[in-house]
């Protein structure tokens, strides 16, 4: 891979109405990256380690994820992103409803590196988004200059 | 639960009374069998006494005898040579037959027979002794020497042979006597010693029923025992598995509580960001209604106007204030079950510095409406979770202060006392009270009771009871309405666990 390669967003998000909060947001915060939505940690992990566009095989990513999936827990997903080589250093944000100490601790002990509590006001959803974007735009710098 | 099957009183009742009247009747033959063998030593000492007796009779009888010899061999030996010493014996032997009789007779004063023999004996004596002085006064006479030659010498003989056959007959009825009191003595002895015989089975018997008696008794009461202990642990039992089963429905509840409440936040989080959304979309539209009724009038209906203008914020704005509403209900109900699933840390605590401290903390709003907050100086010391205490204490004293009885100056008092294992804390108030058909309900999350002029959402009383009985307490309320409220929580003086969360 060379040149610009853009960071494409992974949104694993059950809920269809917050997913299309955080997109957006996103938008609205001037971020224009790919974003690409799954519903379920399943078809999610078989996109981001076999599918051709996916992280593991194509290009930088930043996954954000939601804890409660029907499927399965979203803290196993966060282990094994970061227990695993090709994702290991994807930086993965958290989001979800839970502002419980303890899971947001254990989230970080997994490797997260950021943890966002979804809030109800608005206001400041759209400011924690806009973070994200300050966020996604700091690691972007380095991808670029190491390509 | 099965009923115990101890034994009925009544059958121990009976059983005291069977073990009592064993024993007595035990030592009763005793005492029988003791009496007995008193007796026969009694009886056999009265046989020894008249074996002695015929054993005299029977001496006195050949003393009898014997003095006749002596009268006799004495008169032959004075008819031969005619000493003055053979007088004197004769006459000694004299005496002796006259003292021996006398004797038998005293000795057989009991004793038909011998007596009708005794009269024929001295008779007899006194003939043989005429007989024999008047051979000897004929020989001092006569000077006739040699035996069995004088006319006395026979009738003598004849009475010696007399006196002989009489002494052997009172002889031969002391033998009878003796062979019949021998008999008679054997027979006691034998009798003693079948009585001592019965005794002593008797004692063994008696020993041995004592024995069985109180080992049957010892081991039902061995029983008894084992079965009450059996009965306490399965009482404890019974009381674990309850506690777990309680145990296991209060997790079920928390992790209801927390699933539900953490599952409700997330629509919660849509039907807000979209408010929001439809809000900003509401901007342009009202924009757009501004601009038309400038440019284009003709274009604006009344209804359009109205819902930009007027509908649209008027929903949002309702939308936004029950989202928000709801949304601390929700943090609520999550606080709590958060709280539930805390660790229990007991340590030692000082409850008068604890209500002190919260008085404190409130004593900006007490100051504002003149009340006073007083705390009894030997509230008894507890052993529990801080922050738990921390907060019942605290809850409940901000209540009392914080729903008064308008126009009167508010009084909270803190009192305490332990009994037994368990400590009770009592927070009095002179305040506004709570309607007694209330006093369930004040404990129901999101409930309140009377005049609704304080903020607040309900739930601190059934954070407070939760984490009552959290700590293995409960709580208690007693109040009229408009005359005060007493709380009174009881908590177990010392934290064992009982209700924590497995790990």
């Amino acid at each position: 891979m060379n040149g610009q390669q853009p960071v494409n967003i992974v949104m694993i998000e059950d809920d269809e109405g917050h997913a299309r909060l955080i997109e957006k947001n996103i938008r609205r915060a001037g971020i224009s990256n790919a974003i690409r939505h799954f519903v379920d940690g399943t078809s999610a992990l078989k996109y981001l380690y076999e599918d051709e566009s996916g992280p593991a095989l194509n290009g930088p990513a930043l996954i954000l994820l939601d804890l409660n999936l029907p499927d399965m827990s979203g803290t196993d997903i966060l282990a094994k992103i970061k227990s695993e080589g090709a994702l290991r250093r994807t930086p993965v944000v958290v989001l979800t409803t839970t502002d419980d100490k303890i899971e947001i601790q254990r989230c970080y002990d997994l490797g997260c590196n950021v943890y966002i509590t979804k809030p109800v006001n608005y206001e400041s959803f759209a400011e924690a988004i806009k973070q994200l974007g300050l966020f996604l735009s700091v690691i972007q710098v380095p991808d670029i200059e190491t390509d | 639960m099965k009923a115990p099957t101890l034994f009925s009183l009544n059958k121990d009742k009976h059983f005291g009374q069977i073990v009592i009247a064993f024993v007595s009747l035990g030592f009763l033959a005793i005492f029988a069998a003791g009496l007995a063998s008193a007796l026969a030593v009694q009886r056999n000492r009265e046989h020894t006494i008249w074996l002695v007796h015929t054993y005299e009779v029977e001496r006195g009888i050949s003393r009898v005898d014997a003095a006749v010899q002596g009268m006799r061999f004495a008169r032959r030996g004075y008819l031969l040579d005619r000493r003055h010493g053979l007088r004197v014996e004769y006459a000694q032997a004299r005496g002796d037959l006259a003292k021996a009789i006398g004797q038998v007779d005293a000795l057989t004063r009991d004793n038909q027979r011998q007596q009708a023999l005794i009269p024929q004996l001295k008779w007899l004596s006194g003939q043989l002794d005429t007989r024999l002085l008047l051979t000897m006064a004929q020989a001092d006479a006569g000077r006739i020497t040699g035996v069995g030659q004088r006319s006395g010498d026979a009738g003598s003989a004849n009475f010696g042979q007399r006196i002989r056959q009489v002494t052997a007959r009172m002889f031969a009825e002391e033998q009878r006597l003796l062979g019949e009191r021998l008999v008679a003595q054997q027979t006691s002895i034998r009798l003693f010693f079948w009585a001592l015989a019965i005794g002593g089975v008797l004692v063994v018997l008696v020993a041995i029923g004592s024995v069985a008696t109180i080992r049957r008794y010892t081991f039902n009461l061995m029983q008894s025992r084992d079965e009450l202990r059996l009965l306490n642990e399965d009482l404890e039992g019974a009381v674990r598995v309850r506690t777990i089963d309680l145990q296991r429905a209060n997790d079920e509840i928390q992790r209801f509580a927390y699933i539900v409440s953490h599952d409700l936040r997330s629509p919660l989080v849509n039907v807000m960001g979209f408010t929001s959304e439809l809000d900003a979309a509401a901007t342009p539209l009202r924009t757009l209604i501004d601009r038309a009724e400038v440019e284009a009038p003709g274009l604006v209906t009344e209804e359009a106007r109205v819902a930009a203008r007027e509908d649209l914020p008027e929903a949002i704005g309702f939308i936004r204030t029950s989202t928000q509403k709801m949304d601390r209900l929700i943090n609520a109900i999550l606080r709590l079950s958060r709280e539930g699933r805390r660790t229990i840390t007991p340590e030692a605590l000082d409850m008068a510095a604890m209500f002190q401290s919260v008085a404190d903390t409130l004593r900006h709003r007490t100051d504002e409406v003149g009340a006073t907050v007083t705390i009894a100086d030997d509230l008894p010391q507890l052993v529990s979770d801080r922050v738990a205490v921390e907060q019942i204490a605290s809850n409940l004293v901000e209540n009392a202060v914080k729903y008064l009885q308008p126009g009167r100056p508010g009084l909270v008092e803190v009192t305490g006392r332990r009994q037994g294992a368990r400590v009770l804390y009592q927070i009095k108030d002179n305040g506004r009270g709570i309607d007694p058909k209330d006093h369930e309900r004040v404990f129901d999350l999101f409930r309140r009771s009377g005049v609704q002029d304080q903020p607040g959402e309900g739930i601190g009383l059934a954070h407070v009871r939760a984490l009552a009985y959290r700590l293995g307490g409960t709580i208690t309320l007693s109040s009229r309405l408009g005359e005060g409220a007493v709380f009174e929580v009881n908590l177990p003086a010392i934290f064992a666990g009982a209700g924590e969360k497995d790990a």
